[in-house]
C-alpha cells in the first residue's frame, strides 16, 4: 500500500484498469466465471460471488475514443445491422466481427445481466451476444420507477424478488452458495466509493472550479467497474485529496476566466470532448457536470443489502419520470450554479434522448437559462458535423455573452 | 345485416373508427386509448370504459416531429400524431404501455402535452420467465384496477370481469372461426378483409362486434377449397399501411398464419377461467406468443415463427419491419442467418406508417411472390 502512496491518481486509475483487464483475462484460466453487465446494475451481486463483471460499455468508450467505431459498425453493417442502433452496441459487435480493440479485447462471457433502468436496448444488444456465446442472459427489469408511493412500494418489490432470482441464478452457474455477509461488506465498500465519488463531482460546485465535466467523465471508469472493491474507494480518496490540495487551496480553476458554467444533457461525444472542452474553454465557459456523471452517486445502506440495491438501482434518472429527471437536473444547477444549458440529442441513446424538448422547456422555463438543443452521435463520428456543431455552440455562446451583457446594465431580468 | 354490408362496416370502422367512438361517447361511455402492448382491454371495459387500441395514423406527421426526433419509430410517431393533431379530443383517458425505450420516453411526452381526464402507465414485465414477472404482472394489473376504480368512482369485481373476459372472448374465438374459415377456404374472404375484422376488434365494444362477426361466419363458405396461391406467414407488430394487405390481394398470396401482434396475437389468447379474475388475467398474459420487445426465454422467439412455418405448410414469410423499431432491428440479423440456413424464402419489408415508398415495396414484393411460385414450379 505505501507505494500506492505515492501515486498520483492518474497513476494509480491506470494501474487499476491494467490489474482488472489483466485479471478478467486470465479469469476463465483460474476457474473465475465472467459475466457481462451493464454500468447500472447491482454488480456487487457479482463481487460477492466471485465472479467478473466485465462492462462491454466501457470497452465500447474505449473503442469509440481510438476512433475505431466507424470501422467496427460498418463490419456488422454488412451483416444486416443498422447504423442508426446505439454507437456503443455496434462498436462491440464489430469488435466480435473484427476483433480488434484498444486493449486486446475483452474474455467471452459465461453469463450476462441487462438492467433496464438505463435503456432498454441493452437488453436487445445482450440478447444478441446471449446467442453468440449460448450463454444464459438475466434481464434484471426495473419498471419506470413512477411518482406514485404504493406504485414504487410494489416496483421495489418485484426488483427485489429479481435479486433473489439473480443470487440463485449465480449459485446455479458456479455451484457455490451465495454469501450475504460478503454481500454486506461488498456493499458497504460500494457505499464509500459512491459517497467519495459524489464528493469528488460536487468540487464543480467551487467557483472556479477545480474540475470540467471532461475530469468527471475520465475519473467516473473506476466507479462503474469496481465499485464494491477497497480499490475503488481508495481512488476517490487520493483524487479528491490530490485536487483539494493542486487546485481547491489554491483557487485554480480548471480553466483560466470562469465566466460560464455548463450544464450538459445527455452522455458525452466521447470522441470529441477535448475539442470541445478547448472550445469552451476559449470563451470563458465550461461544462461542470450532468445526470449522466451523477448515474453512479449511489446511496447505499449495506445493513439491508437485498432493499438497497433494488432502490439505488430502479431509481436512476433515466428510470424517473421526466419531471423528476427535470428537478435532478435543476439540483444540480442550484447547487453548481450553473449558467448554460447544452442539451445533446443523441442518435445512439435514444432512452436519454426522446424527450429532450419538454425537458428543455421545464429547466428553460424554471432557470432561465437558455438552451442549445443539438443533435449528433456520442460515438461514430460519421453522425457528427463538425462546422455545423462549432457553428452552434460558438453562437450560443454569443447569445450567453449578449444576455450577460444586457443582465449588467439592467437590460433584462 | 348482410355479410357484405358487415364486411362494409368493418372495413370503414378499421380505416376511421371516430365516428363510431363518438357514437359510444353519446351513450355515455369514455373512450380510453392504448397504445399497443397487451393492455388488458377486459378490465377497462369491465369498468364501464370503452377500451381502445390506438393504432396510429397514416396522415402526414404534422406536430409529432417536435417532440419525439426521427429516429423514434414510425409506429410511435404516428400515434403521437394522430392523438396531438387529428384526434385530440377523442379520448377521455389515456392508459399507457412501457415496453420499450421509446413507449417509456413516448409516456412522458404523452403526458406533458396531451390533456386527458386520466392516465396510468401499465408496466408491463420486459420478461417472462421467472416467478417475479407473473407477480408483478399481478401487481400491475391489480394497481390499474385500483386507478380505474379511482377514475370512474365505481369499484367493479368478479360479476364485470367476468363478463367482460366472456365477452372478448367469444369475439376473440368468432375472429378465429372467420381466420381458421379463410384459411381452408381463401376466396371466402380477401386477406385484406379479415385484417379490417382483426383492426375493428382493435377499437370496438366486443358486444357490437359479436353479431356482426356471427352473422360472418352464418355467411362464409364452410367448405374447403383448393387453393392455387402462394401460402404466406405473416411476421412482425403491424402490417402498416392496410394497403399492404390489398397488394397481396392483388398478387395472389394467402395467409396461412402471422404472428403479429396485431393480427394473431390479438386474437389467439383468452382469459381462461380461474379463482381470481387477475389470476385469470395474468394467466393469458404469459400464454401469449413472443413480443420482440420483451425479453423470452432463450430463443423462443425465433423457434415459434419456424413452428408456425411448418405448421402452416406455408412457402413464404414476409416480415414486416416498422422504421425504427429498434426491437426488430437487433432480431432481424439474426432471423435473416436462422432463415438462410434452413433455406425458407423470407422478404424483410421496410414499412413506415406514412409511406412513400409503396412502388418500391410494391415492386419487391411481386418480386419475392414471383419467386415463390417459381420455387413451387420448380417443385
Amino acid at each position: 500500500m505505501g507505494e500506492t502512496k505515492q501515486m498520483t491518481a492518474k497513476e494509480l486509475s491506470k494501474r487499476l484498469t491494467k490489474t482488472y483487464y489483466e485479471g478478467a483475462k486470465h479469469a476463465h484460466e483460474q476457474g473465475k466465471f465472467i459475466a457481462y453487465t451493464t454500468a447500472v446494475s447491482p454488480a456487487e451481486l457479482f463481487y460477492a460471488h466471485d465472479v467478473i463483471p466485465i462492462y462491454p460499455e466501457n470497452h465500447s468508450v474505449m473503442m469509440i475514443t481510438h476512433r475505431m467505431t466507424a470501422e467496427l459498425s460498418e463490419s456488422i453493417e454488412r451483416k444486416g445491422y443498422t447504423s442508426h442502433l446505439c454507437a456503443y452496441a455496434r462498436s462491440d459487435l464489430g469488435f466480435r466481427e473484427l476483433h480488434k480493440s484498444p486493449i486486446g479485447g475483452i474474455p467471452d462471457p459465461d453469463f450476462l445481466l441487462a438492467c433496464n433502468a438505463q435503456c432498454f436496448t441493452l437488453t436487445k444488444w445482450f440478447e444478441v451476444l446471449s446467442r453468440r456465446y449460448d450463454a444464459p442472459l438475466f434481464v434484471f427489469d426495473t419498471p419506470q420507477f413512477i411518482r406514485d408511493k404504493k406504485a414504487r412500494e410494489e416496483i421495489i418489490k418485484y426488483v427485489m424478488e429479481q435479486i433473489y432470482e439473480m443470487i440463485e441464478a449465480l449459485e446455479r452457474l458456479t455451484g457455490k452458495k451465495f454469501d450475504f455477509d460478503r454481500l454486506r461488506e461488498v456493499i458497504e465498500y460500494s457505499r464509500q466509493a459512491s459517497i467519495l465519488y459524489k464528493k469528488y463531482l460536487d468540487l464543480a460546485s467551487y467557483k472556479p472550479s477545480p474540475i470540467s465535466i471532461f475530469d468527471a467523465l475520465i475519473n467516473m471508469a473506476i466507479t462503474v467497474y469496481l465499485r464494491g472493491t477497497p480499490d475503488a474507494v481508495e481512488f476517490y480518496r487520493l483524487l479528491i485529496d490530490e485536487t483539494m490540495e493542486n487546485k481547491v487551496k489554491k483557487g485554480i480553476g480548471v480553466i483560466p476566466n470562469e465566466k460560464y458554467r455548463l450544464y450538459w444533457e445527455n452522455l458525452p461525444i466521447w470522441f470529441k470532448f477535448r475539442d470541445h472542452f478547448n472550445l469552451l474553454a476559449s470563451y470563458g465557459a465550461v461544462i461542470l457536470t450532468s445526470l449522466y456523471v451523477h448515474a453512479w452517486s449511489y446511496d447505499f445502506d449495506p445493513s439491508d443489502p437485498v432493499r438497497t440495491l433494488a432502490e439505488n438501482y430502479a431509481s436512476v434518472f433515466s428510470n424517473v419520470e421526466l419531471e423528476e429527471r427535470a428537478e435532478m437536473a435543476l439540483d444540480l444547477f442550484k447547487r453548481y450554479s450553473l449558467n448554460g444549458n447544452l442539451m445533446f440529442l443523441n442518435r445512439s441513446c435514444k432512452a436519454v434522448s426522446f424527450a429532450v424538448h419538454e425537458l428543455r422547456d421545464i429547466i428553460t422555463k424554471k432557470t432561465g437559462v437558455p438552451a442549445l438543443v443539438f443533435e449528433s452521435d456520442m460515438g461514430d463520428p460519421r453522425f457528427y458535423s463538425e462546422s455545423q456543431i462549432r457553428t452552434r455552440i460558438e453562437a450560443y455562446l454569443e447569445t450567453l455573452d449578449q444576455l450577460s451583457y444586457d443582465r449588467e446594465r439592467g437590460l433584462r431580468d | 345485416m348482410k355479410k357484405e354490408d358487415v364486411l362494409k362496416t368493418l372495413h370503414e370502422i378499421s380505416m376511421d373508427p371516430f365516428p363510431y367512438l363518438e357514437s359510444k361517447r353519446e351513450k355515455g361511455f369514455k373512450i380510453i386509448g392504448s397504445p399497443l402492448a397487451d393492455v388488458p382491454s377486459e378490465l377497462i371495459h369491465a369498468a364501464g370504459l370503452m377500451p381502445v387500441t390506438i393504432l396510429g395514423t397514416n396522415r402526414p406527421i404534422v406536430k409529432a416531429g417536435g417532440h419525439l426526433p426521427d429516429n423514434a419509430c414510425s409506429l410511435s410517431r404516428s400515434n403521437l400524431e394522430l392523438v396531438l393533431n387529428y384526434q385530440p379530443r377523442s379520448f377521455d383517458g389515456f392508459v399507457f404501455p412501457q415496453v420499450c425505450d421509446t413507449t417509456q420516453h413516448l409516456s412522458d411526452i404523452w403526458k406533458m402535452t396531451i390533456s386527458s381526464e386520466f392516465f396510468a402507465s401499465f408496466l408491463i414485465p420486459r420478461q417472462v420467465d421467472r416467478p417475479s414477472a407473473r407477480h408483478w404482472f399481478y401487481a400491475e394489473t391489480r394497481r390499474l384496477k385500483e386507478q380505474l376504480e379511482a377514475y370512474t368512482g365505481n369499484p367493479f369485481g368478479r360479476e364485470a370481469l367476468e363478463e367482460s373476459f366472456s365477452l372478448y372472448n367469444e369475439a376473440r374465438r368468432l375472429l378465429r372461426k372467420i381466420y381458421g374459415i379463410k384459411r381452408k377456404n381463401p376466396a371466402a374472404l380477401s386477406n385484406r378483409q379479415l385484417f379490417d375484422l382483426i383492426r375493428a376488434f382493435c377499437y370496438m365494444d366486443p358486444r357490437d362486434l359479436i353479431p356482426m362477426l356471427e352473422t360472418m361466419t352464418e355467411n362464409l363458405p364452410k367448405e374447403k377449397a383448393e387453393d392455387e396461391n402462394v401460402r404466406v406467414v405473416l411476421s412482425g407488430i403491424v402490417v402498416e399501411p392496410s394497403q399492404l394487405l390489398d397488394i397481396l390481394d392483388e398478387l395472389g398470396v394467402s395467409i396461412v398464419g402471422d404472428d403479429l401482434t396485431v393480427g394473431t396475437r390479438m386474437i389467439a389468447y383468452d382469459v381462461p377461467e380461474a379463482e381470481d379474475p387477475l389470476e385469470a388475467l395474468t394467466a393469458r398474459h404469459f400464454d401469449k406468443s413472443p413480443f420482440s420487445p420483451i425479453r423470452d426465454v432463450g430463443t423462443r422467439l425465433y423457434d415459434h415463427l419456424l413452428g408456425l412455418f411448418e405448421t402452416t405448410g406455408a412457402d413464404g414469410i414476409i416480415f414486416f419491419h416498422i422504421k425504427f423499431c429498434e426491437s426488430q432491428d437487433y432480431d432481424l440479423p439474426d432471423l435473416k442467418h436462422i432463415m438462410r440456413e434452413r433455406r425458407i424464402p423470407m422478404i424483410v419489408l421496410d414499412t413506415e406508417y406514412q409511406s412513400v415508398t409503396k412502388a418500391q415495396t410494391k415492386t419487391r414484393l411481386e418480386a419475392f411472390i414471383e419467386s415463390l411460385y417459381g420455387e413451387r414450379e420448380n417443385g
